[in-house]
């Protein structure tokens, strides 16, 4: 029996050709999400055998080593992200090495959808639709951000910064919504740059 | 001169007068469907004045003929409509409207034109129309306000016409942070800008005008020894070079909220349509969260109110003076100037430096001394000291200004004594400055009140924010920028990486300048003063005797006259009338302007567009539309929507000439005789894990959970506190202390939230984790005698068999390649299985049901099918049979709520005497007497039916349906003391006389025994 074909969320929509950033949906990730007390040396020493590494305790943050990324969702929850086809192994080794622990693994990789979101006007863009200011100091690369966007829920992590290339994250239903969203606050024309040196303006 | 009526001879020469235009480059434009033209720079008003245009529009009440008094966003009378059809907006103020190549722009409020107007007979019978005329005229019969006066009144009364159509623009909005935000770029904005940005701190400055400077270009003065203008120029370009500034014109800040939440409003395209094809938003709404704000708003010019002083030609007189200067142009050839202060003086002498006489200064204060004074009187103009203007002269309909009088005025506010004429065609007005307080106050800011400047100023705010300048009462150059400086390195320093301070603020000089005489009225003389109006507020057509009349008739606190009179309620939000009402009602009851108080500042500060505050949420991104899977799908196969929550599911699939009742028919009886399959993936979907999950459900629901063996389901019903019930849904035990939830599809977020919130504040000792999964899993019922010959034909590993599978049982496993749990739970009654498969094979999986299932006639089914399926069967449905106020014992379902089980939520209310009293309503059946007749949602029973109401409610419909299996009507009901009227006849009086009557049954009206699901 062969594996069934995988239609992601986005994959119908056509990508308008007038935008001021590149956009893409990221369909070879998978997910899983992890939950954990954070001071239960068990559950971390668990976690971190089957990781390589530690969980991020830091808020808002990411750690990313090889293929696997971890991102801190909340003070006793976490989202894994890895290759999509290894998702159902590595929830496996997850479960067992937790073994009694109390945790809870879930695999959740059709839950969200990732929107790629690469170019020079990206964080201007999502402050079209979040109360998030992007362009604070602290919003350097591996920086995750839960926030409403566009009214819906979603997520953020910052990928590489020169040239900023950013992941944001949705719930699968609403994955057409933030899309046709940023379709129509990233067009050409309407960008936004947020300080920064510019011509000399009008004086009386 | 001809051609360009108003405007001076050397305009756009030098750098005098029309310093802002460019009359190499001319513009054309349209007023009122007419051709003119004006100059690269200009604004409609001065572009108006260029062509001899004087009279823009006619007043709200009276249709009286109104030209332009003020300079930008203070102007009360000059509104005017711009664009056409569903581009046109109406309202703007013509000084603030700039001019571009075909730009088209009307007046307002005038029928059949602003030249000629028929309701300027309102004028003329304007001693009828007095303060509260409505609220006192048009009271009897009531019913006529609503269908004959009011419509009447709206035509005649009224500014600009809403646009014809749905707006083709774009608008968005934009978030963001900054240390400092600096409203107003004028001297004192830029100083404060300048200190602040010094720190490296993030700064934001916002102007409502198109260049930034404010006033410096007209008000006199140097700064570190050169011109006002040119350390404008310089400092602006500065801080536009800083990586740490951000520069706005155009954009208002319309209001200021709690924690220094800002609201500015950014007109991107209106002076360039051209960025709008280029794809630029007309509008941005910013909201911006703001560590310090310092507000720099200025001050605006009031008027003094005396005879007939809204004749077109009577100007504040930096109006005046700034449409000489920055464009060139004077309302008029031969001005008087009308003043209680020196400023007025620079307006007459640049009005003869540049060529427009000045018949005459007229200055309430006894004496006129000073170097400003000196200036006029060395240019030769002629200065009346002690003197107010009692009347004025115009042509017939109002339109051309001829003559004002003038006669000695007491400190009193007495007008009397020999009089005198002067010939004239426009009068430059000055009573002095009133801070521009408004953002201060939006939040809650107070004010206090300044002998000397006769005006209100802030006194230090709770929030974070200083106001600075002209707008603090602080009118002296250097004083100005000095607590300028002190603001901004101030402000700096809340900047998280604080650099060193500003250092100190520049120098400046300028002249000095002798205290005002406050005047609020000059009042009209003798026989003039009949038929003489002196209007205060001239957008909403409110005079000195209005606010004197509402006195008299009791409406005391200055909130009520507001309201009486409609004082300030005008879209100019009083600028230019609110402190000078407050005068004239000082005169008028004694009282002391602080005393009498002022009205509250509100947002906005200016009107803005509703399309930036809708933004980007407009057409299909006006509200989200969740999506399953399987969307796509149902809509390519003619499904009629349902929106459940943000959902849109399949309400039915009508086929080819199928009404949408064929097609619910149609599919209720494939699912009863043949297969039929359901996108059921908004349903709730909630892991929970942990060694107290079993405990945690116990709790959570009526019936018992922690008994239940891994690989088996169960129905469930939740409560809140007060022992309502609030959601259902079955629940199965994946592993030890691992459980799936479902939840209804409206209630998947708030149930997680409701667990959360237990186990976070109240069950803290609980080891529970909760994960809702919804997202992740498609979900397909797949109901009817054949459901189960059709999954025996997929390829998996699943066995289907009632051994194996009985019903209530789950099980994990592969089908068709996909990751399936297997559900075998029924809505309909019927045998049935819910099926889930990760979201992204949905679509697929959802397609080999299909192919499956051809052979035993499948079909899909939607939302209603579904609810007469289960109603068929009695099930009750969340939000159906319960609304809130309905408990699990009321809908008969005592057999899922325990009474073995220590504690659970809700209860301890189900003991509460309401709730357990024997006359509640309890859900039954019904069976119409006609099988025809299908009771209405939510028809109400009767205990007797009477002519007419009011009739004793015994209960009401909660779902009613046409029955395709039953081939009859059938209801569900919640009737008081139901259960025990069985086989009684009850009766529902309809709209229209008609009585419906009905039996009451059971609610189970199909299988009663159940057998059609245990196969």
């Amino acid at each position: 029996m062969s594996e069934a074909l995988m239609i992601t969320a986005l994959s119908e929509l056509d990508l308008p050709n007038n935008l001021t950033l590149k956009m893409s949906e990221v369909v070879d990730r998978g997910m899983i999400d992890l939950r954990g007390l954070p001071d239960d040396k068990k559950f971390l020493s668990a976690a971190k055998k089957v990781l390589g590494f530690d969980l991020p305790r830091t808020p808002r943050s990411s750690t990313e080593q090889g293929e696997l990324v971890c991102l801190w969702m909340s003070v006793d929850q976490w989202l894994i992200t890895c290759p999509r086809k290894q998702t159902a192994d590595l929830h496996a080794r997850l479960v067992e090495a937790l073994g009694d622990t109390h945790s809870l693994a879930v695999n959740v990789s059709d839950a969200r959808s990732i929107i790629r979101l690469e170019g020079e006007t990206v964080r201007e863009t999502l402050m079209k639709g979040s109360s998030i200011d992007f362009t604070q100091p602290e919003f350097t690369a591996g920086t995750v951000r839960r926030m409403s966007f566009a009214e819906v829920a979603a997520m953020v992590r910052i990928v590489s910064e020169e040239p900023d290339v950013f992941e944001l994250m949705v719930f699968r239903s609403y994955a057409h919504h933030a899309w046709d969203w940023i379709c129509a606050t990233a067009k050409e024309g309407s960008g936004v740059s947020f300080l920064g040196a510019r011509e000399s303006p009008a004086t009386v | 001169m001809s051609n360009n009526p108003y405007r001076v001879p050397t305009a756009g020469i030098g750098d005098d007068v029309g310093r802002l235009i460019d009359p190499k480059k001319q513009i054309d434009f349209r007023w009122n469907g007419n051709k003119f033209a004006g100059f690269e720079g200009d604004t409609l008003a001065s572009a108006l004045f260029a062509n001899g245009i004087r009279v823009v529009g006619r007043s709200f009440k009276y249709h009286r003929p109104r030209g332009v008094v003020g300079l930008a966003s203070d102007e009360p009378n000059a509104l005017v409509g711009v664009g056409s059809g569903n581009l046109q907006e109406p309202n703007l103020r013509a000084s603030q409207v700039e001019l571009y190549q075909g730009l088209e722009a009307k007046a307002q409020n005038a029928w059949p034109s602003v030249d000629f107007d028929i309701g300027q007979m309102n004028s003329i019978f304007s001693r009828f129309f007095p303060a509260g005329f409505y609220y006192k005229t048009f009271m009897w019969p009531q019913s006529f306000w609503k269908n004959v006066y009011e419509p009447i009144i709206r035509r005649a009364a009224g500014l600009g016409v809403a646009p014809g159509g749905a707006d083709p623009d774009t608008y968005e909005q934009f978030n963001c942070h900054c240390d400092v935000l600096i409203v107003g770029g004028g001297v004192a904005g830029l100083a404060a800008a300048q200190a602040a940005s010094a720190s490296g701190a993030r700064v934001i400055i916002a102007d409502e005008n198109p260049q930034f400077g404010g006033i410096g270009d007209i008000a006199g003065g140097s700064i570190e020894n050169q011109p006002q203008t040119a350390w404008i120029r310089e400092t602006a370009a500065a801080l536009a070079q800083a990586e740490n500034v951000h520069l706005m014109t155009r954009t208002t800040v319309v209001g200021h909220y709690h924690h220094n939440f800002v609201m500015m409003h950014e007109r991107v395209a209106d002076h360039d349509p051209a960025l709008l094809r280029s794809g630029a938003p007309r509008h941005r709404l910013w909201k911006v969260r703001a560590k310090k704000s310092i507000v720099a708003s200025g001050a605006l010019e009031r008027p003094i109110p005396f005879a007939n002083n809204d004749r077109p030609g009577v100007m504040l007189s930096t109006s005046v003076r700034g449409h000489l200067i920055r464009y060139g142009v004077a309302p008029g050839y031969r001005g008087t100037i009308f003043t209680n202060n020196d400023d007025a003086y620079r307006t007459a002498t640049a009005l003869v430096q540049a060529g427009v006489s000045v018949a005459r200064i007229i200055d309430v204060r006894p004496e006129a001394n000073g170097p400003l004074a000196e200036e006029a009187e060395k240019a030769g103009i002629q200065i009346s000291t002690g003197m107010a203007i009692c009347g004025l002269e115009a042509s017939v309909g109002g339109k051309q200004i001829k003559s004002v009088r003038i006669a000695p005025y007491s400190g009193s506010g007495r007008v009397s004594g020999a009089e005198e004429e002067i010939r004239c065609d426009f009068v430059a007005v000055s009573g002095g400055w009133n801070p521009a307080v408004h953002i201060h106050c939006h939040n809650g800011g107070k004010l206090d009140f300044d002998e000397g400047l006769q005006s209100f100023v802030p006194r230090p705010h709770d929030d974070p924010m200083q106001t600075i300048g002209a707008a603090n009462g602080t009118f002296g150059l250097q004083a100005i920028l000095q607590e300028a400086y002190q603001a901004g390195e101030a402000g700096g320093q809340s900047s998280k990486s604080a650099k060193a301070g500003a250092g100190k603020a520049p120098a400046a000089e300028s002249v000095s300048e002798n205290a005002l005489q406050p005047i609020w009225f000059a009042p009209a003389t003798g026989k003039y003063n009949e038929g003489n109006k002196h209007f205060i507020d001239y957008q909403n057509d409110v005079t000195a005797a209005d606010l004197e009349l509402a006195q008299r008739e009791g409406f005391e606190s200055v909130e009520h006259t507001k309201r009486y009179t409609t004082l300030g309620m005008a879209t100019d939000q009083g600028k230019t009338s609110n402190i000078v009402g407050l005068g004239v009602l000082s005169g008028s009851t004694g009282k002391a302007i602080p005393e009498i108080g002022t009205t509250t500042f509100r947002p906005p500060y200016t009107p803005f567009s509703l399309g930036s505050i809708a933004g980007t949420q407009k057409g299909s991104l006006f509200h989200v539309v969740r999506r399953t899977a399987v969307f796509d799908w149902h809509g390519e196969n003619g499904a009629v929507w349902e929106p459940i929550g943000d959902w849109r599911r399949a309400y039915c699939y009508p086929r080819g000439d199928e009404d949408k009742h064929a097609a619910i028919n149609r599919e209720i009886l494939t699912v009863r005789e043949k297969v039929g399959i359901l996108d059921a993936s908004t349903l709730g979907k909630i892991e929970i894990k942990g060694p107290d999950a079993g405990a945690l459900l116990d709790r959570i629901y009526t019936n018992t959970f922690s008994t239940l063996k891994p690989g088996r389901g169960r129905y469930g019903l939740m409560m809140n506190e007060m022992g309502f019930l609030f959601d259902d849904g079955v629940t199965v035990c994946l592993a030890e202390s691992h459980y799936l939830m479902h939840t209804t599809s409206g209630g998947a977020e708030r149930i997680a939230a409701w667990l959360e919130e237990w186990l976070q504040t109240e069950w803290t000792d609980m080891q529970v984790f909760v994960t809702p999964v919804t997202e992740q899993w498609s979900q397909f019922a797949i109901a009817g005698p054949k459901a189960r010959a059709l999954l025996e034909k997929l390829e998996g590993d699943v066995d289907f068999s009632p051994e194996a599978l009985p019903f209530m049982g789950c099980v994990a496993g592969t089908i068709e390649g996909c990751q399936a749990r297997v559900f075998r739970i029924s809505f309909s009654g019927e045998l049935s299985y819910e099926i889930a498969v990760p979201s992204n094979n949905g679509r697929v999986f959802w397609e080999k049901l299909l192919e499956a299932g051809e052979e035993f006639g499948v079909e899909p089914y939607g939302t209603e099918p579904l609810h007469v399926l289960r109603a068929e069967k009695g099930f009750i449905a969340i939000g159906d049979e319960s609304d809130g106020t309905v408990t699990p014992l009321d809908l008969g379902l005592n057999w899922a709520v325990s009474k073995k089980k220590a504690d659970y939520i809700g209860k301890r209310a189900l003991e509460l005497p309401h709730l357990s009293d024997e006359n509640r309503k309890e859900l039954v059946g019904l069976l119409t007497d006609d099988p025809n007749e299908v009771l209405p949602d939510g028809a109400y029973a009767v205990a007797q039916v009477k002519d007419k109401p009011p009739m004793d409610m015994i209960g009401q419909v909660t779902s009613t349906y046409w029955s395709p299996t039953l081939n009859r009507s059938i209801a569900m009901a919640l009737i008081e003391k139901g259960r025990s009227r069985m086989g009684e006849k009850i009766s529902f009086p309809l709209e229209g006389g008609k009585t419906v009557k009905a039996e009451i049954v059971s609610p189970v009206f199909y299988d009663q025994e159940g057998a059609r699901q245990n196969v």
